[in-house]
């Protein structure tokens, strides 16, 4: 029987095929890249991340000694001395690789307080700015301009925000003191104490805000758009029934646009969590031993009052926040570029990449789950 | 209507627009519109597509404001005798008193009884008591009550059209208004559903002057007590709906009417 339906295999058909397969072929490429990549460190990695300690210790130098019998110990700079003394004349030889021993709770650590700092920030700044641009500005030239330079800094090398913080937050940003250091820019006297441009040092702070502004043109973006595609019918209505403009956006606008906002938040963080180079002149240290509110405070009088320790608890919390911090990237970038390459190295290095990984994976996961979650309850 | 024939008597008209011209920036909409609405009473405004009817609706609780440009640029607009575009009015409260139900429903994706608490919200209510009662008259004049006083806190969305349109009149009459406007309120309703919210307008006409907008001639003689005719965003001719129908004094209110229209 003949088939009325037959193909007659024409240039247009063969075309389509084509562009069916360099489609197909372009997403599989992409998939298995990816993919590879994810083995290839979880294989390399795993071993190490899960080794005792890797997730609780401080890092450390790592020590390695080798014995007569061939036998290769790792170890700390604390049991160093006392392994080799036992060794005796069994000891051969010893190592040492910086940054490698240990474990990453300083990185961990620092990134988790990086993180806080910048998205708190971001998100503040982000929000209110996505809602001038979105439900007060007049429409016109002028927030065309605006927006377009938002989109601009989004393009901004990261480096580039690097030292901008360094100049603005590390170096002149305003502190409240009595006793101005002398590298201020200018002091304002404010009676009680003054208010000095003398920079907040390299500290979480400044590290937090300068990543703040890395992630501010995507927060800001997505903030807007989310904001843009809650139906104007909500606001019209809300308007019609004599709410104010901002009591409009407050009860039936940004409750719809929140699940939105956040999922873009979070995949702020995901970026904020990962930069290098903002963080480099800001707030990252290669090593510190150690964690932020491990300070040493003044021992306190035993007749000391509740107040006194009361107030010294909230210096001690305040103080993580101007504390220097080591930071996970910067941790692989300075086990990667910093130190000599040997295998020790390199174990350490593929830990921390792969204990990153599963860290960004996650807070990806949770963003999907949010909004899963949130778009069900917020469902228009 | 015995009894509210002779109250609306004592009245001046609720809404008075006075010779008023609008524009859309360079685009006039409206010209030297003159019309009354009185106490009440259904107003209806029929014309073909784009002849202005929304935009002189939208006109009466000021939504125009919202769109960049556009601005009455003659005559004047009275609500209880009060020129709205004075600089002693504040919006919320002229919106308070002049509600308004749009042609696609849209309830809030929030619980029944929060859509229609959010007047009485925004306006500071916040005694439950009073929130309460003002929920449950709503509705009532709604003719929701029955169907919905076990539901109080389910989803609106949930609701079906008609009832989700019925509820936008609840939430709009809440804040108890002098004028409600409904732009062609049963625009995307069924019959049935269409039927009911008729019925509900005869009745809302007690406590409320109405002014709605419809496509529907016969819905128009069904409803309302006065009829505006609008061509080309000009007042053709507004008299009482059943002279308007049986004897049109203009020529073109004729042929629309006909359906003879060129
Ligand atoms: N936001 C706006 N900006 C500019 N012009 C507008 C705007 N809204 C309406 N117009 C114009 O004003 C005129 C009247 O529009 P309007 O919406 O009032 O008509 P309508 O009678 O309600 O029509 P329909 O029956 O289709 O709803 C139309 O020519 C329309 O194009
Ligand atoms: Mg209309």
């Amino acid at each position: 029987m003949n088939n009325p339906f037959a193909g007659d295999n024409t240039r247009i058909q063969r075309r389509e095929t084509a562009a069916r397969w360099a489609l197909r072929m372009g997403s599989y490429t992409v998939v298995f890249l990816t993919v590879s990549i994810f083995l290839f460190i979880t294989f390399k990695g795993l071993p190490h991340a899960t080794k005792p300690g890797f997730l609780t210790e401080l890092t450390s130098t790592l020590h390695v000694i080798e014995s007569k019998s061939g036998e290769i110990i790792q170890t700390g700079p604390a049991q160093a001395d006392a392994m080799k003394q036992k060794l005796g004349d069994q000891f051969v030889s010893e190592k040492t690789i910086s940054y490698s021993g240990g474990g990453i709770l300083g990185p961990i650590v620092g990134t988790a307080l990086l993180v806080l700092v910048s998205v708190s920030v971001a998100l503040f700044l982000g929000v209110c700015c996505a809602i001038y641009l979105s439900e007060y500005a007049k429409k016109g030239k002028f927030l065309e301009t605006v927006r377009l330079a938002i989109l601009n800094l989004a393009g901004v090398p990261s480096v580039v925000f690097g030292l901008f913080g360094l100049g603005a937050f590390v170096l002149t940003a305003p502190v409240l003191t009595n006793a101005p250091a002398d590298r201020a820019i200018f002091v304002i006297p404010l009676g009680f104490t003054n208010l000095s441009f003398q920079g907040w040092d390299t500290c979480v702070l400044s590290g937090g805000f300068t990543l703040a502004f890395v992630i501010l043109p995507v927060i800001i973006t997505a903030s807007e758009q989310c904001l843009q595609a809650v139906p104007q019918g909500f606001r019209e209505t809300s308007m019609a029934l004599g709410a104010t403009r901002w009591q409009t956006i407050w009860r039936s606008v940004l409750p719809f646009a929140t699940p939105g906002i956040l999922t873009s938040t979070i995949l702020g963080i995901a970026r904020a969590a990962g930069e290098t180079a903002p963080i480099m002149f800001t707030a990252a240290l290669a090593f510190k031993d150690k964690l932020p509110w491990q300070k040493d405070l003044p021992p306190l009088p035993a007749d000391a009052g509740m107040f006194a320790h009361w107030e010294q608890s909230v210096q001690r919390f305040l103080g993580i926040f101007t504390e220097s911090v080591q930071a996970l990237p910067y941790h692989i970038y300075t086990l990667a570029a910093k130190i000599p390459q040997n295998e020790y190295s390199e174990q350490a290095q593929y830990g921390s990449v792969f204990v990153f990984l599963i860290l960004v994976a996650s807070l990806a996961a949770t963003s999907i789950w949010l909004r899963i979650h949130l778009r069900k309850k917020y469902k228009w | 209507m015995p009894e509210t024939a002779s109250s609306a008597a004592q009245h001046a008209p609720v809404v008075q627009v006075r010779d008023m011209d609008f524009c859309y920036g360079s685009k006039a909409a409206l010209h030297s519109i003159h019309l009354d609405v009185e106490y009440h009473r259904v107003t209806a405004l029929i014309g073909p597509s784009g002849c202005g009817k929304s935009t002189l609706l939208r006109c009466i609780n000021r939504m125009n404001d919202r769109v960049a440009g556009a601005r009455v640029s003659k005559g004047e607009i009275l609500v209880k005798g009060k020129n709205i575009h004075d600089a002693d009015v504040d919006l919320t409260q002229l919106r308070r008193q002049v509600g308004m139900v749009f042609q696609k429903s849209n309830p809030f994706p929030k619980t029944i009884y929060e859509n229609v608490a959010y007047g009485l919200r925004v306006h500071g209510v916040k005694d439950k008591t009073t929130l309460d009662e003002a929920v449950e008259r709503s509705l009532t004049q709604a003719a929701l009550w029955d169907e919905l006083k076990d539901r109080l806190q389910a989803h609106a969305l949930g609701l079906s059209g008609g009832q989700q349109q019925r509820l936008c009149i609840a939430r709009a009459i809440a804040t108890m208004p002098d004028v409600l406007l409904m732009d062609e309120p049963c625009s995307a309703l069924d019959p049935i559903a269409t039927l009911k919210i008729e019925e509900l307008i005869a009745q809302l006409a007690r406590n409320y002057s109405v002014v709605i907008v419809t496509h529907n001639m016969q819905q128009a003689v069904r409803v309302s007590d006065f009829t505006a005719f609008l061509h080309l965003g000009k007042l053709v001719e507004f008299a009482p709906t059943e002279e308007l129908f049986t004897n049109p004094r203009e020529k073109l209110t004729d042929s629309y009417l006909r359906g003879t229209f060129s």
